[in-house]
């Protein structure tokens, strides 16, 4: 990476403040305040006591608590790149404004304007064992139906297929954003030298769109780290523990079980896991020193 | 016809059968919820199980479930989430470019420290932090004002990274030319960086605006009172754990995604412009 | 003696001034009373706000109705942060100990007088022998059976006639014959397949207990034969016999399937009588108790919405006047018209018999009276029933019932521990 430019702090901290202090009351302090709490436990009358290592001694002890990390890491590993794959076809196909394609961009984008809950109810009815529509296209198909969410062995792939559902047109948006800033020329110089359409986009393309990629990558992590409404909404973490990611388990932790040390815990757990992960990803994806 | 000429048309109809197919699958389950909303309470669920012509044509139309849906209180928490999703991306943009803009262009004490932070803040689980926000903008004494709604959520970590990543884009010989013109950093982000940004911009907005738009638990804790109910409230009022008044769910769940669609449409525009404003430089 | 006079009339002054009603006097800034309420219709909702407005005008009410699906988490957050925001709440009547043992309720033992409620609705407001939450409302789930398909299926009707009531091997036998899978059509369903509430009176009918009395430990009970027999039935259901719909967990769609004519037995809240009215007209439907088991007795489940108030409120006075007034025949009398709930005060069901001299609410009286049994009281209600209702689901899907049912005993155990101290 090129070097920036030297300002003085003056002129830094106009650019930083208005964000920075926003972000600073409004979520670190809160953050931190969460992260001081993961080393706390509540009485019943509310007063907070000390308790050092003793929620996380208690997680790592938890075969839930493993089972959760499992099932996290699979769910992660198979929906991000999942979910930029897709986005990134979806944002190269209607990367060209030919006749229609804006109208194909607002289809794609569309099932980012139905909100989590709403996309968790939606698909709950759709793919409901008895009563679902798809369930009745596959019957109408000859298909037996299938339990989707009802199953210990299916539950995790619909999750995965109904997030995406909802997630790859979102992601495909930055993806398109960054396309159009390629700029046209080098793609034209690139054909006058009789690449193909692959190289161009292996050699041109690419390269210039490590940042945007980057950023989609890091974000979905995020993203899909923190999803829960499904969960919360139809699966309960089920069956079995099928769908029962660490984010259930902090929310159930922090509502339904009242126990907000381990629900801190938990969450601390989340944080850094995605800051790992989002370490690498950036590591990955960072420009070669030319 | 030439040989090539063939091949384009079959690359332009494999195209556009793709394009199709996946529209298909991502519009038929929002198509399915949006036609539900004018089926007669009876007939919403008469056809789902067995497939056929009605699941997808209704053979029964009303407006019941419309009328029901906007003569509640949708029309105000329509207008309250315009409001705030609004006014968040606007602000938001702007203090988010500038940081964004800042950790692109300049170098500093500290900067990979502070990135660092400004990453974290979208790392952690809402959740978790929703009650010492909670106590927070109750101690600021803003409970239950849009304030309250707005504020917390215009500086956003992700925003800042979004910029910065698209910022790195624009050429630094045009900072360089721009700086020995004499132009100050703050003409810079705003007559150079902002104008040849317009894909970000239109991203960030769209961004803050859905987050905004999507709001459900944080609008519950800290502004709950009817006059400051917002979208997602509004439609989850018609579930509970007794009776689903499905009808209207899906009436205001229709309206929810019809006008959220709307910014996505005027985003086109936007991305159109930028593309032939930079073929004409 | 002047100091002693002058005490004695200052007294008498405030005794008068709180007799009289309230002076319109000076502009006296007016008290404000944070009200957080059920998601219910607004309809459901102003009549009775308005009510106690007019009785009290110098009391201003903000109330924020919150949708059912986040409410215990916008109450968790809102008690949570210990002010004296909110001073009345809605509250579910099962979690009244939970609330209670965290310090959110305040002992409304003094300013209720118990003998005005039916017995099932002051236990499910107590907690370690004092009330807590002020009941609002009960609940009795009956059976709804579609008549034409019975009758075509050549099945007599269940009688209404709560001594006659069928058992659960009745009610088996006749969903076999109600099953047709090619027309995707189901013998029986319950209208929530997952949760406790419906489902534990399936093993108190055989003699189970659904906790220990002091309310901390679930294993040996939750495990108990009566248990492990029970919903070895229910899993037969969607697993041996294969007359319920599996995994219809949402509540409010077996609703749905019995008015399209899908589902030809329903065990169901009484509320649901008033939506397959409105919602399906043409649906001709009967109304039969819940059954028991052949050789158990009679056991239904009940319980809803109560009213708590924050014990750190700044107003307790207005906060106990608006108990008063909702507690109040009128006010309840209006709630039943508006959502007809049963109602939990005795005087309702006594001077508006003729409301309910239907089926379904003879049956549901003699239920209050006779059979229901509350949720267990614990201030661990929310983990108790979490972890069954987890436990029923799997079993619904074929997990092994005893094995199921002990780990779940055996980490309520483990929950309900942090009560103890």
């Amino acid at each position: 990476m090129k070097h920036g430019f030297r300002e003085s702090w003056v002129i830094v901290a106009l650019f930083l403040a208005p964000a920075l202090l926003g972000l600073a009351l409004f979520r670190l302090a809160p953050i931190l305040i969460a992260l001081i709490g993961g080393f706390t436990g509540t009485r019943l009358t509310g007063e907070t006591v000390w308790v050092g290592l003793q929620n996380y001694e208690r997680l790592v002890s938890d075969p839930a608590f493993w089972n959760s990390v499992r099932i996290t890491l699979l769910f992660n590993v198979i929906i991000n790149p999942l979910q930029i794959l897709i986005a990134l076809g979806l944002a190269l196909l209607v990367l060209r404004p030919t006749p229609l394609v804006p109208l194909f961009r607002a289809a794609y984008m569309a099932p980012m304007t139905v909100s989590l809950s709403l996309t968790s109810i939606l698909w709950a009815i759709l793919l409901e064992p008895t009563m679902g529509p798809v369930n009745g296209l596959l019957r109408a198909l000859g298909v037996p139906p299938q339990p989707f969410w009802r199953s210990e062995e299916q539950a995790l792939a619909t999750l995965i297929a109904v997030a995406s559902w909802k997630g790859v047109g979102y992601w495909m948006v930055f993806l398109l954003a960054g396309l159009l800033l390629v700029p046209k020329e080098l793609h034209e110089a690139a054909m006058i030298d009789g690449a193909s359409a692959w190289q161009r986009f292996r050699w041109v393309t690419l390269p210039l769109m490590r940042r945007p990629l980057a950023f989609v990558l890091v974000a979905d992590t995020a993203a899909n780290f923190l999803l829960f409404a499904p969960m919360y909404l139809i699966t309960q973490g089920g069956p079995n523990g099928a769908t029962a990611l660490l984010m259930f388990e902090a929310y159930q932790a922090a509502f339904t079980y009242l126990d907000r040390g381990r629900a801190l815990a938990l969450s601390t757990v989340i944080l850094l896991v995605i800051g790992l992960l989002a370490v690498l990803e950036l590591r990955l994806l960072r420009e070669r020193e030319s | 016809m030439t040989i090539s000429d063939l091949r384009r048309l079959f690359v332009a109809f494999v195209r556009y059968l793709a394009l199709v197919l996946v529209a298909t699958v991502l519009l038929l389950p929002i198509y399915w919820l949006v036609v539900a909303s004018f089926r007669p309470a009876a007939d919403i669920f008469a056809t789902s199980s067995s497939v056929s012509l009605a699941t997808l044509v209704p053979e029964r139309l009303t407006l019941d479930h419309w009328r029901e849906a906007w003569s509640g209180e949708l029309p105000r928490a329509v207008a309250n989430s315009l409001f705030v999703a609004l006014t968040t991306a606007g602000l938001g943009v702007l203090i988010n470019s500038l940081a964004g803009f800042a950790f692109a262009v300049f170098e500093f004490p500290l900067k990979r420290v502070i990135f660092a932070f400004v990453l974290a803040t979208f790392m952690m689980p809402f959740e978790s932090i929703v009650i010492p926000l909670y106590m927070l903008v109750r101690g600021l004494a803003l409970t239950d004002t849009y304030a309250a709604l707005i504020l917390p959520e215009v500086a956003s970590g992700l925003v800042i990274f979004l910029f910065r990543q698209f910022f790195a884009a624009v050429p630094k010989e045009l900072y360089e030319a721009a700086r020995i013109d004499g132009a100050s950093w703050l003409q810079i982000w705003w007559r150079l960086t902002l104008p040849l940004s317009g894909p970000t911009i239109a991203t960030a907005s769209l961004m803050l605006f859905v987050h905004q738009w999507d709001a459900f638990f944080w609008p519950l804790v800290a502004a709950p009172s009817q006059e400051r109910i917002v979208v997602q409230v509004a439609i989850a009022r018609n579930v509970t754990l007794e009776v689903a008044n499905w009808g209207a769910l899906f009436a205001s769940a229709s309206t929810a995604i019809l006008l959220a669609l709307i910014p996505f449409l005027l985003l086109q525009r936007f991305y159109l412009r930028t593309i032939t404003a930079a073929s004409e430089r | 003696m002047t100091r002693l006079s002058r005490r004695a009339a200052l007294a008498g002054a405030a005794a008068a001034s709180a007799l009289l009603p309230a002076r319109p006097l000076m502009a006296q800034p007016k008290t404000t009373l944070k009200v957080i309420w059920m998601g219910w219709p607004e309809g459901q909702v102003k009549p009775l706000m308005d009510s106690f407005r007019r009785a009290q005008p110098e009391v201003e009410l903000q109330v924020e109705t919150i949708p059912f699906v986040q409410i215990f988490q916008t109450l968790e957050v809102r008690l949570g942060a210990r002010t004296p925001d909110p001073d009345i709440f809605i509250c579910d009547s099962p979690l009244t100990a939970s609330y209670a043992a965290r310090g959110h309720l305040m002992d409304l033992t003094p300013y209720l007088d118990a003998g005005r409620f039916t017995k099932s609705a002051i236990e499910a407001a107590s907690w370690q022998g004092k009330i807590y939450s002020a009941p609002f409302g009960s609940s009795c789930p009956v059976l709804f059976y579609n008549k034409k398909l019975l009758r075509e299926a050549g099945i007599a009707f269940p009688p209404a006639d709560v001594a006659k009531r069928w058992t659960w091997e009745e009610l088996v036998e006749a969903a076999k014959k109600l099953t047709d899978p090619a027309k995707n059509q189901w013998g029986f369903s319950f209208e929530q397949q997952e949760r406790p509430y419906m489902l534990l009176p399936l093993a108190q009918s055989l003699g189970g207990v659904a906790l220990s009395p002091d309310g901390f430990k679930a294993s040996g009970y939750i495990d108990s034969p009566p248990f492990i027999e029970a919903y070895s039935f229910m899993q037969k259901l969607y697993t041996e016999w294969k007359v319920s719909p599996p995994g219809l967990f949402d509540p409010n769609l077996p609703v749905e399937q019995f008015g399209n004519g899908k589902i030809a037995l329903l065990v169901a809240g009484t509320f649901n009588e008033a939506t397959i009215k409105n919602k399906y007209p043409d649906i001709e439907f009967g109304v039969a108790p819940y059954p028991r088991f052949a050789k158990g007795k009679a056991v239904t489940p009940t319980g809803a919405w109560h009213i708590g108030v924050n014990p750190r409120t700044r107003h307790p006075k207005e906060a106990l006047a608006f108990i008063e007034h909702f507690m109040s025949h009128e006010l309840q009398v209006l709630w039943f018209e508006l959502r007809p709930y049963p109602p939990v005060l005795k005087s309702v069901w006594e001077k508006e018999a003729k409301r309910f001299e239907t089926d379904m609410w003879k049956i549901v009286r003699f239920e209050l009276e006779h059979t229901a049994v509350p949720r267990p009281a614990t201030p661990g209600f929310r983990e108790y029933e979490d972890i069954l209702r987890t436990a029923l689901r799997d079993i619904t899907t074929g997990a092994d019932v005893a094995k199921t049912l002990s780990a779940a005993a055996q980490r309520i155990d483990r929950e309900l521990e942090k009560y103890k101290a």
